[in-house]
């Protein structure tokens, strides 16, 4: 029972990361139809300016005496930091290939994806670099004989607050509106006076920002991060999203959540080395019984 | 199709351009194999350097007797087969007479069947696989220790310095992780009892599951057969858990990274590791004073490789590259204080391991139990 | 002019925030030091080389009639000349070369195959596999199992990857290509994903991650005339020389094979679903059966390609078959030009010939590499040389009125 909660916690903890890189994923996808394959590298550069800036605090003290703040200017500075190249990235590989085709996009997205993990190795050097601070044995607390650690709180409780936050900005605000119309109709909705590039670019600007916390989360979770830190976790929070029915907010979480805990679990009672493989075989059968994802709708007929 | 005729021309050039050239002038050339990008980039980087100090110090010495220069042509092998015999055939080609690598055992076993081909003679500074030297090749050598001698060593320190007795294990499944979790259980057996032996993958960065896992079988002691970024985070991972048995692992893991990264959660870390630097060696202090003057605190195979590559400058000063087959006995007969331990060769090409315990203390490697003597320092 | 240069300020200030921050901070193992020299090295390449676009843009924009001069410029060579001096050029290249320049061919040829495998999945029939590297791995494992364990001759266990490569593609495609577009992409990048974490797990088959040594390479048989009687020398085509023709006549029966299939009645086939596969379906063409058919003849011929190259490393394990080879195939295809063989054949030899070229810049070429994917989807989508059909509907408009106007 212990050990079983345990894994809940672990799984949860997991997913939640899963499911903050899946939203990006999911609403590129839901606006341009692109696999943005260089989500996980913009994961890994939030992560880096995270341990950047809280470097420098720390070398000048400030990290000692004030903690909570130094820790909202590293999340504050990697979101910025991910909001900028988030929009290089769109302006430079993407708007060019609007009306081309699927795979050249998708070619294109693959491309940056190398592009800035190379990148990030020859800025920052292939070693690990190590998060300063000691935010693992910040404390814990046990429910039911599960350890529980603060961290594993703040990255739950962080997660939830941004997923909050972007449902009531799609939902509540005109541009949420703008975003779900371009979505649905990018020429009907230009014509209605949205400005489409602009409203694409938004779109990437949020996905970097919730992925910049999620790189952040990691770093402080794990202690370190990594140049190729974004392309695994880019690609189960990508299967994530397909999992949740792409395009689908809620969808993305939810798979960000079953991918987590099946990972969790799988290494917990069956066999660890095979843990990714029960990943992608839930994946392939839900998507065998119901081809568009849990939550999704109807896709369009669309091919390469 | 148009254009067609005009792209032809194209790849015939840039296949000609593919063709190296070499100069004519009387130049030693020696490689390595090591991952230069990639996830173990970090290590094998270290390799290069490492050789790189000692070609350094040979060119300010006057450089080796009967060649104007040395050229040293690293290759990237990464951790992978099929990469190392493409670099060690690009070797093989451009002349070497001596390489230094690989790094994973397996990117060194192929990639010493295309040198042994070419009559290249090798020397790891890593891969500590008994394969590598067990096939009979006269021109393999290897400058670390081997995975049977250490999982002897990790054995004797459980069962009678820590009296263990639940031992859990993880590995990741490569030919030395996984050579040493077999050896460590075969050696164990009857003295020690494996509670858990759970493989995880190379790349992994969540352990949480296959912790939670080994924490319900109450061990005495985690042992992690892993490589460097994976132990930093599962020594992490398993504090966090509250996973309170003592943590085990060995030179793959074994990096300055590991203090950094780890931090409190790597305090009192056991580590098996070939004879810790102690600076009273003056070929020892000479060693890391070049070499943190260049590019700061050495890793955990730049001290071998250093030495694999001053053993092949040596026996190349001694006796000419011209003959393979004489070199390589050269290589045999070296005698020499390195800066990983002394040096002496056996008939298989095998240099001894001096495998000592080493413990995590106040964020520093301090030496803990000699298994010669069976007792702490 | 002017408003080039706002733009290349812009786009310079831009690249400036972004390298401050990572180019800069140095972290040492517990120590921040920050370091403006190198920022200052990458912005300075890149305000000349922006000047330099700027300054190319001023010149051409003042020509007038560029494209008319540009049309007047091409030489018009049949193809069959092409053909010819590449067919020279692949005999005669490796007795010249030496081991690196023919250990490279090799490679490319591999490539070459797996490129117009792949054609037929992607370029053909339209299906997006993000997972091919899988039927690659399936080949070279089947002959290196077969081989080490039954001492099976590599040209009897070449049929046999085939067939095993094609099962497979049958066994994988059957419940993927009921999905469309991107979960076809995902699906099939996960399905890639599991072949490889079988291969590294299942220890007791594969030896896991430790791969398979030992494998023989391919043999021969050449007749000895002794005294009186004929006798067969069993002879291993080792030497990378002998390898290469092997590769060689793997890409010529696949590039034969691949050309077939397009002017087939299935290749049409193929064609009118990648184009619209309700309508396909409506002119009664068994879809389901027909993209079945392409995923398994896509893997046939990387099934070929897999068991050389298990013959010709004598050595397999599976990180020769992760994602990144997949993206390195798809890349080859879309580079040369979907559903081109001169194409394919060409960016085969540009993405395996130009790292070796550049391995002096060992670090920087995966960056290169990257960026170079980027451009070229930007300014080439259609490929360098484009496949006659979807040159005319990528660029429709404009090749339509050249014609008329011819």
């Amino acid at each position: 029972m212990e050990t079983l909660i345990q894994q809940l916690i672990n799984g949860v903890t997991l997913g939640s990361v899963y499911a903050l890189i899946a939203l990006g994923y999911t609403m590129v996808y839901g606006i341009i139809q692109l696999i943005n394959f260089a989500h996980g590298e913009i994961f890994a550069a939030g992560g880096y300016i995270g341990v950047i800036t809280l470097s420098l605090l720390n070398s000048r003290g400030v990290l000692e005496s004030h903690p909570v703040l130094g820790l909202a200017l590293a999340f504050l500075l990697a979101m910025a930091y991910c909001a900028f190249l988030a929009v290089a990235l769109e302006r430079v590989a993407y708007r060019p290939l609007r009306k081309a085709s699927r795979l050249a996009l998708l070619l294109s997205a693959l491309g940056m994806s190398i592009f800035f993990s190379n990148g990030m190795m020859l800025c920052q050097g292939v070693y690990d670099k190590a998060y300063p601070t000691q935010l693992y044995a910040t404390g814990q607390f046990t429910v039911g004989g599960a350890v529980v650690s603060y961290i594993q709180v703040y990255i739950v409780a962080g997660a939830v607050v941004l997923m909050v936050a972007l449902n009531l900005f799609v939902n509540r605000t005109r541009l949420g509106k703008a975003m779900r119309s371009t979505a649905q109709d990018r020429t009907m909705s230009a014509l209605l006076g949205i400005n489409a590039n602009r409203t694409i670019t938004i779109t990437f600007v949020i996905g970097a920002i919730l992925a910049a916390a999620a790189g952040v989360m990691v770093g402080l979770y794990y202690g370190s991060v990594r140049f190729d830190m974004g392309f695994v976790p880019g690609i189960k929070a990508f299967a994530a999203a397909v999992l949740g029915g792409i395009g689908n907010l809620t969808g993305a979480v939810l798979g960000g959540m079953i991918i987590g805990l099946v990972e969790v679990f799988a290494a917990g009672y069956l066999a660890s080395e095979y843990k990714d493989v029960f990943a992608f075989i839930i994946l392939i059968l839900v998507l065998y019984f119901r081809p568009t994802g849990i939550m999704g709708e109807q896709v369009d007929d669309t091919r390469v | 199709m148009r254009g067609f005729a005009k792209w032809t021309v194209w790849v015939v050039v840039a296949a000609l351009a593919a063709l190296p050239g070499w100069a004519a002038a009387k130049t030693l050339k020696i490689g390595s194999l090591s991952p230069l990008t990639g996830q173990y980039a970090a290590d094998g980087n270290d390799i290069k350097q490492g050789v790189e100090i000692a070609i350094a110090q040979w060119e300010a010495k006057g450089g080796v007797p009967g060649y104007d220069e040395i050229e040293y042509l690293p290759q990237d092998s990464g951790c992978d087969g099929k990469q190392a015999v493409s670099a060690a055939n690009k070797l093989v080609n451009l002349g070497v007479v001596g390489v230094i690598g690989a790094y994973c055992s397996s990117a060194t076993l192929p990639a010493s069947e295309v040198l042994m081909e070419g009559d290249v003679v090798m020397i790891t500074p890593a891969s500590t696989n008994e394969k590598v030297t067990e096939r009979g090749h006269k021109l393999m050598f290897r400058a670390c220790g081997r995975d049977d001698d250490q999982a002897k060593v990790v054995v004797e320190f459980l069962s009678r310095e820590l009296k263990a007795k639940r031992v859990a294990i993880v590995d990741d499944k490569t030919t030395y992780t996984a050579g040493l979790a077999k050896n460590i259980k075969k050696f164990g057996k009857g003295k020690l009892e494996f509670v858990a032996h759970e493989h995880v993958n190379q790349g992994d960065k969540d352990f949480s599951g296959v912790l939670t896992k080994i924490k319900a079988t109450r061990p005495d002691v985690l042992y992690m057969s892993l490589y460097n970024p994976e132990g930093n985070l599962m020594a992490i991972q398993a504090r966090r858990l509250g996973l309170k048995a003592a943590l085990m692992s060995e030179d793959a893991v074994y990096h300055p990274n590991y203090l950094t990264i780890a931090k409190d959660a790597g305090e009192g870390t056991f580590f098996t590791f070939g004879q810790p630097p102690s600076e009273d060696i003056p070929e020892v202090a000479a060693f890391i004073k070049a070499y943190s003057a260049k590019y700061g605190k050495p890793g955990s195979y730049s001290a071998y490789a250093y030495d694999a590559a001053n053993i092949l400058l040596g026996a190349v000063a001694r006796v000419g590259a011209d003959d393979p087959g004489k070199l390589a006995e050269a290589i045999r007969a070296t005698r020499m204080q390195g800066a990983s331990k002394y040096i002496q060769f056996d008939e298989k090409g095998d240099s001894g391991s001096t495998y000592k315990v080493l413990v995590v203390k106040d964020g520093k490697f301090v030496p803990y139990w000699d298994p010669e003597t069976g007792k702490r320092y | 002019m002017a408003t080039d240069l706002i733009r290349l300020g812009v786009v310079l200030a831009w690249g400036f925030v972004l390298l401050v921050p990572m180019l800069g901070a140095r972290l040492g193992f517990d120590t921040f030091a920050f370091e403006w020299t190198r920022i200052w090295k990458v912005m300075g390449v890149l305000a000349v080389g922006g000047l330099l676009v700027v300054a190319q843009r001023a010149v051409s924009a003042r020509r007038p009639d560029r494209a008319h001069a540009q049309h007047r410029s091409r030489v018009h060579v049949p193809a069959a000349w092409g053909w010819a001096a590449l067919g020279v050029v692949a005999v005669v290249f490796p007795w010249f070369a030496d081991n690196y320049a023919r250990d490279v061919a090799i490679n490319v040829l591999v490539y070459v195959t797996l490129g117009l495998g792949l054609n037929v999945v992607v370029g053909l029939a339209g299906l997006l596999d993000l997972g091919y590297i899988a039927f690659y791995a399936v080949g070279a494992y089947t002959y290196a199992l077969l081989n080490t364990h039954f001492q099976i001759p590599f040209w009897l266990a070449l049929p046999i990857g085939c067939v095993v490569s094609a099962g497979a593609g049958a066994v994988i495609g059957y419940p993927t290509l009921k999905m469309r577009g991107d979960y076809l992409a995902i699906v099939t990048l996960g399905f890639g994903e599991i072949i490889r974490l079988v291969l590294n797990n299942w220890d007791a088959v594969t030896e896991g991650p430790n791969g398979i040594l030992g494998i023989k390479a391919p043999g021969i048989y050449y007749p000895v005339f002794g005294e009186g009687a004929v006798t067969f020398v069993h002879f291993y085509l080792k030497s990378l020389l002998w390898l290469y023709f092997v590769a060689l006549a793997i890409a010529v029966v696949t590039v034969v094979g691949v050309h077939r299939l397009d002017r087939s009645r299935v290749g049409r086939a193929w064609i009118s679903i990648r184009e619209d596969e309700t309508a396909a379906e409506l002119t009664g063409i068994p879809t389901l059966k027909v993209k079945l058919l392409a995923y398994m003849l896509g893997a046939v011929f990387a099934g070929l390609a897999g068991a050389f190259f298990a013959a010709k490393v004598r050595y397999v394990n599976p990180s020769s078959f992760v994602f990144i080879e997949s993206a390195l195939v798809l890349c080859i295809v879309v580079l040369g030009g979907m559903g081109s063989i001169p194409g394919i054949i060409l960016g085969a030899a540009a993405i395996i010939v130009l790292p070796e070229v550049f391995r002096g810049l060992e670090l920087y070429r995966m960056l290169a590499f990257g960026g170079a994917m980027t451009v070229m989807m930007v300014f080439r989508p259609e490929g360098l040389i484009p496949a006659g059909r979807r040159k005319r509907e990528l660029r429709g408009e404009a090749a339509a009125e050249g014609d008329a106007g011819a």
